[in-house]
């Protein structure tokens, strides 16, 4: 085929209705125009799809592109409504955090007074990694909960967690597999429970410290919208 | 029709063939309507020699642990006394094996009638396994190493469902085996058994009745036998092997060679392989003398490389696939043929591969993730080990849905060929991100989303934008500072990380995905499905025929 030799035949400009990669105009035979953030928000066009479906659950217009889920004004990236978990789950974590503090506690009293008395100075060292793991989680634990965000939306469910390492995830109900509510006992006694669910992609989203009553409406809403909007692999 | 109580039907196909003197009926819960038209082939067991070669798996099994841990020790304290007493312990530990494989092997038997295979296992846990008809996607031949040795054959069917699904008939003999195949295939196609074993005997062809080609479970017409002579259809069947459907790619041995020597990263793992395995056993000549035990000791390292040369060998050799009513059927293999069937609505993603020597002759390669195909059976997601251009566009135009653009097989070259600088999409922002500008970039088409990464050899991994499971953003201090954003987007089985892009363009990129993600492939929703653009003309209303 000497499709190599001729510029590609389909950049060209589409018609309205389709949803193509849009096209500059080319400089010389082959070569493509850089990319640009205008030419994505054009490419958002959606396609001939959601014009056939008349259960589009959002006011959108079919020409609209989507506006975007995800938003990053702020120290954080995170998006527009979500929803914090309950503070309760501060001091729940804290104490179901107990156990570890305490081994970790041990480690370093265990290394530092080995260190003392036979003398290892590199234990010195190895306590490093159990001090940090404990000192993170008395200081931090407060900021991380604080930091978790959650949005039932019309279509699919938003969890944001972390801190430094931000992670905004965006599952619809259509693709959830799963859905499971956990309660630890230290959950219990402050009345939270935590919801995971899975999709077919192996990741599965946990969500802690939500208050029992609205764990339970979370995971009837997933599992009537996922039978709605139940989607095939 | 024989007499009940007389050889059951299975006779006529088993004279015809010298087959194993066992054919008697087991016990009484087994062999099913004898009296009725005695159409079901009774139970059988298979050959008598499995044991051994069932048996030798355990023996070497407990060797090679043995050895592995005390194999210094052994060759320091050699002496003949002790030489004897571990022949001594081995013999017996190879007796025991073969008793107890003797015992599992008097208790298996098979079964292949007219509602599918069945399988009865276990002398104490009695196991009974059935493949039922409409659930049989392939069946395949195999030959491992010892048992070729012996002259034997495994057949393994495959069952629709999870990826772990089949029933392996341990070692029958070879002739047996490929007649043995064509039966289920038969009775996988609805034809009656019997019918197949009276047109494997040389004697009159002429007794056929029509074949009773009833409908396969998924609705396609039965028109595929053509209304000419009745013998036909069981004439295809006998022929083994995946004579049925479409031509997709047929790859002749030289190309096969041809691409293996043009394979950069094939060339150097050899190379690097050997490299390696010279310097490993040198450094343990030179520091311990020559000592057997460290040659032991490397074995497993040294015969992965073999592995490997072989495994890439028999994953390409007489390639021929097919796309059927059934999904795509692929054959390959060279000592150890298999047939591999693959559903083609499960494929979640694709991903190509075009190394550097590889551009000029235009060779592709071409894999996929499959819905329920676990990484073990890699082999079967190779759905192209090397192709032409015109066979990747047969083989995406039946299995990917149509990319959207006005001429997909152009776009695809282009982006298989152009230099990453020159084609339209997004790449990383930032300069200190130089290799990623360089190599990879992302592009958003109508009905896929497309990376391409890879410096010399041209990769791409291409989604689906309608198998999409989920996606996120995934922000760090690092980051932030580089303007970036990383999407991780999910589809079964697997999660594509597409690092480094601007942070304006993921974002909304997340949004166009997210609303692909929420809105397509709803059940409800079938007739807006995308389907391939070469799709199968017997289905009915073949899907949109844009793409060529």
């Amino acid at each position: 085929m000497d499709a190599m030799n001729q510029p590609p035949r389909e950049f060209v400009e589409p018609p309205e209705s389709q949803l193509q990669v849009p096209v500059e105009t080319q400089r010389g035979p082959a070569p493509m125009p850089r990319v640009s953030e205008r030419r994505l928000e054009a490419a958002q066009k959606p396609g001939p799809r959601s014009e056939s479906s008349d259960r589009e659950p959002s006011d959108r217009e079919p020409s609209d592109p989507p506006v975007p889920i995800v938003t990053d004004d702020g120290p954080r990236i995170g998006a527009s409504g979500l929803k914090p978990v309950s503070p309760k789950l501060i001091p729940a974590r804290y104490i179901a955090g107990i156990p570890g503090y305490v081994t970790g506690v041990l480690m370093i009293a265990a290394c530092l007074v080995l260190w003392w008395w036979q003398g290892w100075w590199w234990l010195g060292l190895v306590a490093v990694i159990p001090a940090i793991t404990v000192v993170q989680g008395l200081l931090f634990t407060p900021r991380r909960v604080r930091a978790i965000g959650y949005l039932d939306g019309e279509d699919e469910l938003i969890v944001a967690s972390g801190l430094m390492f931000r992670n905004v995830v965006t599952v619809p109900y259509g693709r959830i597999q799963s859905v499971k509510i956990d309660e630890g006992p230290v959950d219990r006694s402050y009345g939270l429970a935590k919801i995971s669910f899975t999709t077919a992609a192996d990741a599965g989203e946990t969500l802690p410290g939500l208050p029992k009553e609205e764990a339970e409406r979370l995971r009837e809403l997933l599992t009537r919208r996922g039978i709605d909007t139940m989607a095939a692999l | 029709m024989t007499a009940p109580g007389t050889e059951p039907t299975a006779g006529p196909g088993t004279e015809a063939t010298a087959g194993p003197s066992h054919q008697t009926t087991i016990g009484p819960d087994d062999n099913p309507a004898t009296g009725s038209e005695a159409a079901t082939i009774a139970h059988r067991r298979t050959h008598p020699i499995t044991p051994l070669v069932t048996g030798w798996k355990i023996v070497v099994g407990i060797v090679a642990v043995l050895t592995a841990q005390n194999i210094a020790r052994l060759a320091g304290d050699f002496t003949w006394g002790r030489a004897l007493a571990a022949l001594g312990i081995l013999v017996v530990a190879v007796v025991i094996a073969v008793v107890a494989s003797a015992l599992s092997w008097w208790f298996t038997t098979y079964a292949v009638d007219e509602s599918g295979v069945a399988l009865h296992k276990g002398l104490l846990s009695k196991s009974r396994e059935f493949a039922p008809r409409e659930k049989i996607e392939s069946v395949t031949v195999e030959r491992p190493f010892l048992a070729r040795l012996l002259g034997l054959s495994k057949v393994r069917v495959e069952v629709a469902g999870g990826g772990e699904s089949y029933l392996d008939i341990e070692y029958v003999r070879a002739a047996d085996a490929e007649e043995l195949r064509t039966r289920i295939l038969a009775v996988a196609a609805g034809v009656d058994p019997r019918q197949v074993d009276a047109a494997s005997t040389p004697t009159a062809p002429g007794d056929l009745t029509d074949a009773d080609q009833e409908p396969s479970a998924d609705g396609a017409p039965p028109a595929s036998a053509p209304p000419a002579s009745a013998p036909d259809p069981l004439r295809k069947l006998l022929k083994g092997e995946v004579e049925d459907g479409e031509l997709i790619a047929e790859i002749p041995t030289q190309r096969l060679v041809h691409s293996l020597v043009r394979d950069a990263d094939f060339l150097l793992s050899i190379v690097f392989g050997i490299i390696g395995g010279i310097v490993a056993i040198g450094l343990g000549i030179w520091q311990d003398g020559f000592a057997f035990a460290s040659l032991i000791a490397l074995l497993p390292a040294l015969i992965a490389l073999p592995k490997y040369v072989f495994g890439r060998i028999e994953g390409g050799w007489g390639f021929v696939s097919r796309i059927t009513d059934r999904g795509l059927r692929m054959r390959r293999g060279l000592l150890n043929t298999r047939t591999d069937n693959i559903a083609t609505g499960r494929i979640q993603r694709f991903a190509l591969k075009r190394p550097l020597l590889w551009r000029s002759p235009g060779w592709t390669s071409v894999s996929v993730t499959v819905a329920g195909i676990g990484d073990d059976s890699n082999e079967a997601s190779n759905v192209l080990p090397v192709g032409t251009r015109e066979e990747l566009w047969l083989t995406l135009g039946h299995l990917a849905p149509t990319l959207g653009t006005a001429d997909d097989m152009a776009t695809l070259e282009h982006l298989l060929t152009a230099p990453a600088r020159d084609i339209d999409g997004l790449r990383a922002p930032h300069r200190l991100q130089w290799y990623s500008r360089r190599t990879q970039v992302v592009v958003l088409l109508p009905g896929v989303l497309i990376q391409r990464h890879g410096l010399l050899a041209r990769k791409l991994v291409i989604i689906p934008r309608d198998r999409i499971q989920q996606v996120a953003i995934e922000d760090d201090p690092f980051a932030r500072r580089l303007r970036s954003l990383d999407l991780k987007v999910g589809v079964a089985g697997h999660t594509e990380t597409i690092g480094d892009l601007p942070r304006e363009a993921a974002r909304h990129l997340h949004a166009v995905l997210a609303h692909d993600a929420a809105t397509s492939r709803r059940y409800s929703d079938r007739s807006t499905w995308r389907e391939p653009a070469l799709a199968l003309s017997a289905s009915s209303g073949a899907g949109q025929e844009t793409g060529r």
